[in-house]
């Protein structure tokens, strides 16, 4: 009966193992180890896992059903084996959120497991979740000093903070190379901006610059391209958090309160260009790459954060009430960055195209709208114009044209 | 956007011949790497035997996008990618490379070529230089001069077979392809690949 002993001896040395794998073999040859390592790369032929598998799943649900004891090396060992072949195993995380909790397992173990496991199952849920935890309780460990004041700065993330975050950028990025689409991944990147990153606008125009690359190449990414929509949103709603700060601190300015006197100087945002300049990118990949209806998706949720931008310049820094939001698409929005206790419910999820529902309290606010406005609407026009004039594809033809009737319903 | 494999083949009766291919199986798991490189040999190989000389064709294969060039001498070209990536721009590469290919290799050599014998290198930087379109391909948003019309599209690589032809059949057969690959085929063929545990 092999004994997951082999296995944890080679995994045991997790840290610098950077992919696992199976290797189709139904056959075991010669008796030796199913395990084969290359260049860091940990691989399981096929055919050892319907022993091992089912071995090491009972010993766990034998441990958690009191019928055996197994210490907490043994329970390290066990889990680890089972969630490197089946990662969506619950049972196996709750473990080792135990151990966790009792202070038994270093809680960046997991962190290391989590990414391992990403490399052959990118969407996994329950590693997703699991991490989402782990994160939270290395937070909650540092929580004094996630946030510091620097200076002219206002409030940003502490270095060690921002290694972690950048470290989750990396994993999901990979993670979304390796499955398209990868929502699970994305999900995860937009909630760690939100809860870890507290939205800061530094790391949001960081992530939308370091990004635009990785779009340009993924262009039917749908998760991709919903992630920097979300920047932008995010983007939009922090300078309105920061500017409607300075004008409550202007008013009522306290002496020893940093943020009235020293003026927040973090990057200045220049929304419009932004915007701007994120329609300019999706003309340019349209156009390129004919047939895509992503690029056509995206171009909507950009117009319509610039519609909505021009809408409320430059007197309306009253707060986005759910009232104003169509279709409830700005659940994400914080004003109020959260705190870490908060519950880690996924608020990605309310992030929908621009609903129809929403036209009706849009419409009401298109008729005050400045000329601009009309002014970007007919620019679209003409965009769809050329497109439909020069187009072969007719994937492309079609999409302009059900852009451009979605364009008709907005302004009626 | 991704390029997989670009191929140099000549459409011999029966058989096509593989006289030169680069491959970028970067992006698969290590381990699936070999195989996956086998099975694109395997199916460039197939898509030639079945296409006919003086054709283009697209043949769609799961999120595979093969695109096949057959010249009127016989020779031939094979770039498989993925979904995203342009046809037009595809189908530029392979007449550029085919040309290129004709004057650095005697005409002699090809029906009887290997890549071990054929003297041509310029496969690998190609296939590299094109997985980004617009960096290779700047005028690609000008409208090309072929006509898209004239190319084939074929939705499955079961529609390139004769009747009764199985790829299964196909594939076990294969001298291409080694037994870990065939094993590999009979698996993901058994279940939807992105719940397998096994």
């Amino acid at each position: 009966m092999d004994d997951p002993c082999c296995f944890q001896y080679t995994v045991l040395k997790e840290k610098q193992r950077d992919e696992i794998g199976l290797i189709p073999c139904p056959e075991a040859r010669y008796n030796r180890s199913p395990i084969v390592l290359v260049e860091n790369k940990l691989g399981v032929e096929s055919w050892c896992v319907k022993f091992l598998l089912p071995y090491v799943h009972n010993k766990l649900l034998l441990y958690r059903t009191r019928k055996q004891r197994l210490n907490k090396d043994e329970l390290i060992d066990v889990t680890c084996t089972l969630l490197l072949l089946n990662p969506d195993f619950t049972t196996a995380w709750n473990v080792r959120k135990e151990l966790i909790l009792s202070g038994t397992l270093n809680p960046v173990k997991d962190l290391h497991l989590g990414k391992l496991a990403l490399t052959k199952f990118p969407k996994s849920p329950e590693t997703w979740i699991h991490r989402r935890w782990v994160l939270q309780q290395l937070i909650q460990e540092a929580s004094l000093s996630s946030f510091v004041t620097k200076g002219n700065l206002g409030i940003v993330p502490a270095e060690r903070t921002q290694r972690i975050i950048q470290e989750e950028m990396e994993v999901c990025g990979e993670a979304a190379g390796r499955y398209p689409s990868n929502y699970n991944a994305w999900s995860h990147r937009i909630w760690v901006l939100q809860h870890l990153a507290k939205l800061d606008i530094k790391i949001l125009l960081d992530e939308l610059s370091s990004t635009k690359q990785w779009a340009s190449m993924h262009i039917s990414d749908h998760s991709g391209f919903h992630y920097r929509q979300f920047l932008l949103k995010s983007l939009i709603s922090q300078t309105a958090v920061d500017s409607s700060v300075l004008e409550q601190n202007s008013l009522r300015s306290k002496p020893k309160d940093e943020e009235a006197t020293d003026s927040v100087e973090e990057p200045r945002v220049n929304l419009t260009h932004l915007l701007e300049k994120e329609v300019e990118f999706c003309t340019d990949l349209i156009d390129s790459y004919p047939g895509h209806e992503t690029l056509w998706c995206h171009r909507r949720h950009v117009f319509y954060l610039q519609h909505r931008l021009s809408g409320r310049f430059p007197h309306s820094l009253t707060h986005l009430s759910p009232a104003d939001c169509p279709g409830g698409t700005l659940n994400d929005l914080h004003l109020i960055p959260t705190s870490p206790q908060e519950s880690q419910a996924m608020e990605v999820d309310g992030l929908n195209e621009s609903s129809k529902q929403g036209y009706s309290q849009e419409t009401k606010r298109l008729k005050r709208t400045p000329a601009s406005d009309s002014l970007g609407l007919e620019m679209e026009h003409r965009f769809i114009d050329q497109v439909l004039s020069t187009c072969r594809n007719a994937e492309q033809a079609r999409y302009a044209n059900a852009y451009r009737r979605w364009l008709v319903t907005l302004s009626q | 956007m991704k390029l997989y494999s670009l191929s140099v083949l000549y459409k011999s009766e029966p058989k096509a011949v593989l006289l030169k291919a680069a491959y970028d199986v970067s992006s698969f798991s290590f381990f699936q790497r070999s195989s996956v490189q086998e099975f694109m040999t395997f199916t460039s190989e197939l898509i030639v035997e079945r296409s006919a000389k003086g054709s283009r064709a697209s043949v769609k294969e799961q999120e595979y996008l093969c695109h096949v060039y057959v010249r009127n001498d016989s020779l031939a070209g094979v770039v498989i990618a993925d979904s995203e990536y342009p046809s037009r721009v595809a189908f530029t590469l392979l007449e550029k490379v085919l040309d290129e290919f004709s004057e650095q290799v005697d005409r002699i050599d090809w029906p009887v070529g290997t890549p071990a014998t054929i003297q041509y290198t310029a496969l690998d930087g190609h296939l590299s230089r094109y997985q980004n379109p617009r960096e290779a391909d700047p005028m690609s948003k000008v409208q090309a001069e072929l006509d898209e019309t004239k190319i084939i599209l074929h939705n499955t690589m079961e529609s390139l077979l004769e009747r009764g032809e199985k790829l299964d059949d196909l594939v076990s057969k294969s001298e291409v392809l080694g037994t870990q690959s065939k094993a590999f085929y009979k698996t993901a063929r058994k279940q939807n690949s992105c719940c397998a545990i096994m």
